[in-house]
C-alpha cells in the first residue's frame, strides 16, 4: 500500500517556528510529529548568579506575548524564596495585569489567528476586506489589553513597572475610571462575537477521553492565581510536588521538551482545561457565554479551546472592571513597595496564564543571586497531546472521504495546532540546571 | 514606491516581541493592510510567498542556529531595504549575554546529557552576517519608531530616530536621578533614546534594553556606580545585559575575577 506524507514546514499564524509532519499508509496516521525549530536562548545559564532583581527584567523575554505572565509567575516565586508578603493591592494589581495580557493574548489568538480559518481567510488582514467592522472591534479588544498592561505594567510588552514587593507606579483614579469606562463598552461587542461563534459549526475531532489539568483557584471563584494542581481525573497534588507530578523529556524532533503526567498520560492545560475543572464558578455573562458555547461538558474535541478562549476574554473584560472598582474604593498612593531583607531560599510560583499553567521556581543564595532556575511553560505540557490529536484530526479527515487533498488535511491540522496557541519561544526556553 | 511596496516580516530566534509590537500597532494595522503589500509574514498570516523579491524586509530576533544564518542571508537576498527591528537584531539583545560560555555548557545545563539532535550556534546578532538599510532598536521597538519608519520608506527616504541618551529624555521628563538620589546601576547615559525614559520615569533604574547611544562613555559611568560604593558585580551583572558589548563585558567578568 503506497503512503503519503504531509509537510507543513513552517505553520503561520503562531507564535514562534514550527512545522508538521504527518506520515499516512492507507487510512492509517502512522507518524505524527510537531517539529519545533526556533534556536535556543538557555535562559538558565543568562539568570545564574545574577540578582534576583534582574531576574525578572530578563525572564519576561522569554517571549513578548507571554511577557507579562513570566512576569508575574517569576515574582511570585522570588518572592516566596525571599519571604516576602506583598499587600492585597499588588495581588488585585498583579491579578488586573495578567486580565490585561490575557485580554490581549486571548483576541489576539481567537481573532486574528484562528478566526480566519473558521471563515475560509488567510488572514485577519484579508478578512479586513468583507468583516472590517469586526475586525477593527477586535483588534479594539486587543488593544484594551494592551490598555492594561502598558497602565499597570508601565508597558505593553515586557512590563517595566514590576517589582519584587509590589509597583514602582500606582494608576492614578482618574485612570482607573477611564480604564473602567472602556472595559464596560466592551462588553456588549463581546456579546456580539459570542453570537458569531455561536453561529460557526466546529469540526469534529475526536481524539478520545483528555486529561485536564490546572491550578485550584486560591478562592471559590474563577481565578487564575492557584494553590493545587488538580487534574480532570479527580487528583490534587501540591504545588511543591509539580517536578514529581509533571514529567519532561526530550524527543529528537523537537527544541522543545514534551511532558506528560507521572504514568505517561499526555495532558492538556490552557482555557478548555480551565473551564472543564472550573467553568462552574463562572458568573454573568462569562456563564452565559460558557453554558453557550460549550454546552457539553463530555466534548474533548481540541478546537473548542478557541471558545474557551472567548468565554476567558468575557470573564476577563468583567473580572477586570470589578478590580477597578475596587481599586477606586481605595485612597490614591503612588507607590505600594514593601520593606524585606534579603535572605537565602527556594520558591516556586505558579500561574494559570493565557496559555495554561505556568510554573516558574528559583533558588538564591544569601547575597540573592540565583543559584539555580527552572521554568516550566504551558505549551511544552501541552505538546505531547497536540500530536495526539493532530493523528485524531487527520484520522478524522481520512474516514470522512479518500478523496481529500493534501490541502483539506492540512488546513485541519493546522487548525488543530492553532487551536492550542502554542506559543514556540516560551516551549524552547525551558530552564533547568 | 508607485506600487505598494511588497513586504516581509521575519523573525529569527527570539520572543517575537517586534513583531508583536507591530500587531500591537491595532489603531494603525488596517492602514498598514492598505499602503503595504506584506506578502510574506509567518506570524500573522496562513498563506505566505517566500519567494517574491521585496521592497522591505523587516527582521527581528538573532542568530542562533544555522537555520536562521541560512534563512538571514535569503532574505536579504530578496530584499532592497533591509530593516532590522529590536535590540536582538542590532545589537544582540539579552540572548548574547553569555556568549562566553559555550554552546555545550549551555545545552548540557538545560537539555541534560546528549543533545546532539539540536541546531545551536552563538547568539550574535543578524548585522554582524548581512547589511542593513535601517536599524531599529529597542526591546521591544517602539510602535512610534516602527511606524515613523514605514511612513519614512514610502516616500522613499529614512527616518531620523533619537540618537540622544535615555539620560537626556529623563531630565526633560524631571525625574530623580536612579544613581544621585538612590545609588542605582541605572544605564541611561549610556543607552540610546526614543523611549521616553519609560522605566525611571515609573521609579527603576533604565536596564539598557534599547543598547548602546553612540559613543557611551563606560569608564566614567562605572566610576561613578563605584564611587557610590557599588560593588563590581553589580555593576557587571546590571551592564551585561544590554549595554555593554562583549568585549567591556569579559573586562569586567575578568575585573571581577581579580577581586574575588
Amino acid at each position: 500500500m503506497s503512503g503519503r506524507t504531509v509537510v507543513i514546514p513552517h505553520l503561520g499564524r503562531v507564535e514562534g517556528h514550527g512545522g508538521i509532519f504527518v506520515r499516512i499508509e492507507g487510512n492509517r496516521v502512522t507518524q505524527v510529529e510537531m517539529d519545533i525549530f526556533e534556536g535556543s536562548r538557555y535562559y538558565e545559564a543568562l539568570l545564574k548568579g545574577k540578582h534576583f532583581q534582574e531576574v525578572q527584567g530578563i525572564i519576561t523575554r522569554i517571549c513578548a506575548i507571554c511577557s507579562a505572565s513570566h512576569t508575574v509567575t517569576a515574582l511570585q516565586a522570588l518572592e516566596e524564596a525571599l519571604g516576602v508578603k506583598v499587600s492585597e493591592r499588588v495581588h488585585d494589581l498583579r491579578g488586573l495585569l495578567l486580565l490585561g495580557a490575557t485580554i490581549e493574548s486571548h483576541a489576539l489568538h481567537v481573532f486574528a489567528l484562528a478566526l480566519p480559518d473558521f471563515l475560509g481567510y488567510e488572514s485577519v488582514l484579508a478578512m479586513a476586506s468583507q468583516y472590517r467592522e469586526e475586525v477593527v472591534q477586535a483588534l479594539r479588544l486587543k488593544q484594551l489589553g494592551n490598555k492594561i498592561q502598558d497602565l499597570i505594567g508601565g508597558r505593553a510588552v515586557h512590563p517595566v513597572n514590576t517589582l519584587v514587593g509590589g509597583f514602582g507606579k500606582l494608576p492614578r483614579h482618574r485612570e482607573l475610571e477611564a480604564l473602567a469606562a472602556e472595559l464596560e463598552q466592551a462588553l456588549p461587542v463581546l456579546d456580539r462575537f459570542v453570537d458569531l461563534a455561536a453561529s460557526i459549526p466546529l469540526p469534529q475531532v475526536k481524539p478520545g477521553p483528555t486529561v485536564y489539568v490546572a491550578l485550584r483557584p486560591y478562592v471559590e471563584a474563577f481565578r487564575f492565581r492557584g494553590v493545587s494542581l488538580c487534574t480532570s481525573r479527580g487528583e490534587e497534588y501540591p504545588l511543591s510536588a509539580y517536578r514529581e507530578v509533571i514529567r519532561e523529556f526530550t524527543v529528537e524532533h523537537s527544541h522543545a521538551k514534551h511532558a506528560a503526567l507521572e504514568e505517561g498520560t499526555t495532558y492538556m492545560v490552557g482555557s478548555l482545561a480551565r473551564l472543564k475543572l472550573w467553568g462552574h464558578y463562572l458568573t454573568g455573562r462569562a456563564k452565559a457565554a460558557f453554558q453557550r458555547l460549550l454546552p457539553d461538558p463530555k466534548d474533548d474535541n481540541p478546537l473548542l479551546n478557541n471558545w474557551a478562549q472567548l468565554v476567558e476574554l468575557v470573564h476577563s473584560v468583567e473580572r477586570a472592571l470589578e478590580i477597578c472598582h475596587e481599586l477606586l474604593g481605595q485612597p490614591e498612593e503612588p507607590r505600594d513597595l514593601v520593606d524585606y531583607q534579603v535572605r537565602a531560599g527556594r520558591g516556586i510560583g505558579a500561574i494559570e496564564v493565557p496559555r495554561g499553567t505556568l510554573f516558574h521556581e528559583y533558588e538564591l543564595d544569601e547575597a540573592g543571586r540565583v543559584v539555580a532556575a527552572n521554568v516550566i511553560t504551558p505549551t511544552a505540557q501541552n505538546l505531547a497531546n497536540l500530536e495526539r490529536d493532530l493523528r485524531a484530526g487527520a484520522e478524522a479527515v481520512l474516514v470522512a472521504g479518500n478523496g481529500l487533498s493534501d490541502k483539506e488535511l492540512k488546513l485541519r491540522l493546522e487548525m488543530v495546532a492553532r487551536a492550542y496557541d502554542p506559543c514556540i519561544s516560551c516551549s524552547v526556553h525551558l530552564v533547568r540546571s | 514606491m508607485a506600487d505598494k511596496p511588497k513586504v516581509g516580516i521575519f523573525g529569527l530566534t527570539g520572543c517575537a516581541g517586534d513583531q508583536l509590537q507591530i500587531l500591537n500597532c491595532e489603531d494603525e494595522l488596517v492602514w498598514l493592510a492598505e499602503n503595504l503589500d506584506i506578502v510574506d509574514w509567518v506570524m500573522a498570516k496562513g498563506e505566505n510567498d517566500h519567494i517574491t523579491r521585496l521592497d522591505i524586509a523587516f527582521v527581528e530576533g538573532v542568530v542562533a542556529t544555522q537555520r536562521d544564518l541560512d534563512a538571514l542571508k535569503a532574505i536579504r537576498a530578496r530584499a532592497k531595504i533591509l530593516v532590522g527591528i529590536g535590540t536582538c537584531a542590532v545589537w544582540g539583545g539579552l540572548p548574547a549575554m553569555q556568549n562566553e560560555l559555550s554552546r555545550e555548557v549551555l545545552q548540557r545545563e538545560v537539555y541534560g546529557a546528549d543533545p546532539s539532535f539540536l541546531d545551536s550556534v552563538e547568539a550574535l546578532p543578524p548585522s554582524k552576517f548581512v547589511p542593513f538599510e535601517l536599524l531599529i532598536p529597542g526591546c521591544p521597538i517602539e510602535k512610534h519608531e516602527f511606524l515613523q519608519a514605514v511612513r519614512a520608506l514610502l516616500l522613499g527616504t529614512v527616518p531620523e530616530l533619537p540618537k540622544v541618551p535615555v539620560c537626556w529624555e529623563c531630565k526633560t521628563r524631571e525625574n530623580l536621578c536612579r544613581v544621585v538620589y538612590f545609588g542605582e546601576v541605572c544605564c541611561g547615559a549610556m543607552t540610546r533614546g526614543g523611549c521616553g525614559a519609560r522605566c525611571p520615569s515609573h521609579g527603576v533604574a533604565c536596564a539598557g534594553c534599547r543598547g548602546p547611544v553612540e559613543e557611551p562613555n563606560y569608564d566614567s559611568n562605572i566610576i561613578m556606580f563605584a564611587d557610590r560604593g557599588i560593588s563590581w558585580v553589580d555593576i557587571a551583572q546590571k551592564m551585561k545585559n544590554f549595554s555593554a558589548p562583549v568585549w567591556l563585558a569579559k573586562g569586567l567578568a575578568k575585573e571581577v575575577g581579580h577581586e574575588r
